[in-house]
């Protein structure tokens, strides 16, 4: 090795030791947790698609199409990014699904397990002639588009074949995806285990005057330690009453309620996880809202049972909430959102546990639980757990916090 | 969109829409929609909690409507086409649009012409090209 190489390669050494250096000890002796992680087998892929021919003869649907997202990857194992050209995949109720994708991916749709061959368009508007003719040569008359489809590449299609009905395809991916199986459940809990034992290393790090940016760094990096990746949001002090945060520079003092809500994402299941921990003593005041907002998340994990509707849990949280002095409904101070969402591939996704949604609640549907306390000028409480449900009732994934200065139980 | 024989433009967070108005937003399944008529002020709308983290980013006096968890977004949406004399012809949709949400504008709004929106957009000079996407709500 020459002088000069060997400046740089020590240059490049001690930069790499300076990075390292940076992250706090908790988190940089954390190991990766992905050990005897089971993917979603191709099996069950299959059995997805027969549900979903199913739902679509049901909802008197011919066909669903479906752009490269959740949906395309829970039928078909196909991630399938094509940037802004259209890859598609029709799900036939009877026939061969059909794939279009476009002349520089065309290896993608070779990949795909669940099918045999692809079409390969030469450009976009190539890709909605073939989606039109594969559509027509499946017999469909009624479409299903999957809801994160883009306008454009519906508009493209329906201009190739006008007579068609196109309508949401949601009674058939949801109505599929809602449910989860073992498998699912048990990815879903590696993911809810992994975002807990990044918290507990992340709450070591807090320290007066730091900033919440540098809190949701921790986060990050102790979910890269653990092995995977997730997105940071942590919110100091009287914004935590703003559900999302605020753009507004934090560091941390005492007395401050820290806010954190998170997750990561295991063969693409993700969690979903809120803690809100005192940095030093809590009021009195703090403390009583901390309590009733525990209150109002049990609350909704009794009612989760099978055959209540999801209506009636957000009900019965909000109504722990209003009895403590706060709303009534979304009006603030109080819990301006719904109690919970489903999860799964989607950190948000069908069905949410709000006024309105008469859904049952059925075994195998996992929603999040975190019913906000928000209280602007002062300071908001969120706990969020997730759950799944069984026959004899809802199970959280993660040990919900016991107080206010105990995030983990 | 005269030119184009629009009568208004709806928007998703966006390119378009942070080029136009300088608001950066993380597309969620809470719709946060623009509508921008051909005539009149453009109208967000938006979800209720988010609406001081929205105030922080839209500027003041906006005409801002805001729909709580259990209503829907596109009656919101459909009441500011029909407030800007929006009641018939063409509708230019954000091409980057979910199908939802153009589902749900649509049902609201059934004796309208959905078209794409991008030739218009372009032809103002709208760089779609650049990256818009802000933080995505947690809640």
């Amino acid at each position: 090795m020459n002088r000069r190489v060997f400046m740089a390669v020590a240059a490049a050494g001690a930069a790499k030791l300076a990075d390292a250096q940076e992250v706090p000890e908790a988190i940089r002796k954390l190991r990766p947790m992905l050990d005897g992680v089971q993917p979603i087998t191709d099996d069950e892929r299959r059995a997805r698609i027969e549900k979903a021919r199913r739902l679509m003869r049901e909802n008197k649907l011919d066909a669903i199409v479906l752009e490269p997202g959740s949906s395309m990857f829970y039928f078909t194992g196909t991630r399938g990014n094509a940037g802004d050209r259209v890859l598609a995949v029709v799900i036939p109720a009877k026939g061969e699904l059909g794939w279009v994708v476009p002349m520089a991916q065309r290896k993608v749709g070779y990949e795909i397990r669940v099918a045999t061959g692809a079409h390969v368009a030469k450009d976009d508007d190539d890709a909605f002639k073939l989606l039109a003719r594969v559509l027509k040569d499946r017999g469909a008359t009624r479409v299903g588009i999957e809801e994160r489809v883009r306008f454009a590449v519906y508009d493209g299609i329906r201009k190739e074949a006008p007579s068609l009905e196109f309508v949401s395809a949601d009674p058939v991916t949801a109505g599929c995806r809602v449910i989860k199986s073992p498998a699912e459940i048990a990815l879903l809990q590696r993911a809810n285990d992994i975002t807990i034992e990044a918290y507990r290393a992340a709450f070591t790090t807090l320290r007066e005057g730091m900033t919440n940016g540098e809190l949701a760094n921790n986060i990050s990096a102790a979910f890269k330690a653990l092995g995977t990746t997730g997105g940071a949001m942590a919110i100091f002090g009287k914004y935590t009453a703003f559900p999302h945060g605020s753009i507004a520079p934090q560091k941390l003092s005492e007395g401050d309620l820290v806010l954190i809500d998170d997750g990561v994402s295991v063969e693409g299941y993700q969690s979903d996880i809120t803690r809100t921990v005192i940095f030093g003593k809590p009021t009195a005041r703090q403390r009583q809202v901390w309590d009733l907002e525990r209150q109002a998340q049990d609350a909704a994990l009794r009612a989760a049972n099978v055959g209540a509707t999801c209506e009636s849990v957000d009900a019965a949280a909000r109504d722990v909430i209003t009895k403590g002095g706060f709303g009534p409904g979304y009006k603030v101070p109080g819990l301006p959102h719904r109690t919970g969402h489903g999860i799964g591939l989607d950190g948000h996704e069908w069905t949410n546990l709000v006024r309105g949604n008469k859904t049952e609640i059925q075994p195998g549907m996992c929603f999040s639980d975190e019913p906000t306390i928000a209280i602007y000028g002062e300071f908001g409480v969120r706990l969020e757990d997730c759950m799944y449900i069984t026959g004899s009732g809802a199970k959280m994934f993660t040990r919900q916090s016991p107080a206010i200065d105990q995030p983990f139980g | 969109m005269k030119e184009f024989g629009l009568s208004a433009i709806v928007l998703e967070p966006g390119p378009a829409m942070f080029y136009l108005t300088g608001v950066r937003w993380g597309k969620s399944e809470r719709s946060f929609i623009l509508v921008i008529p051909a005539k009149g002020e453009p109208a967000w709308v938006l979800p209720g909690f988010e609406e001081m983290r929205a105030r922080e980013l839209i500027h003041s006096g906006a005409d801002i409507r805001v729909w709580q968890e259990d209503e829907s977004p596109y009656e919101r949406v459909a009441q500011a086409l029909k407030d800007r004399g929006v009641a018939a012809g063409r509708v230019g949709m954000d091409d980057a649009a979910r199908f939802f949400v153009f589902d749900g504008v649509r049902k609201e709004a059934p004796k309208l012409d959905y078209v794409s929106a991008t030739q218009a957009l372009k032809s103002a000079g709208v760089d779609l090209t650049q990256p818009a996407m802000g933080r995505r709500g947690k809640q």
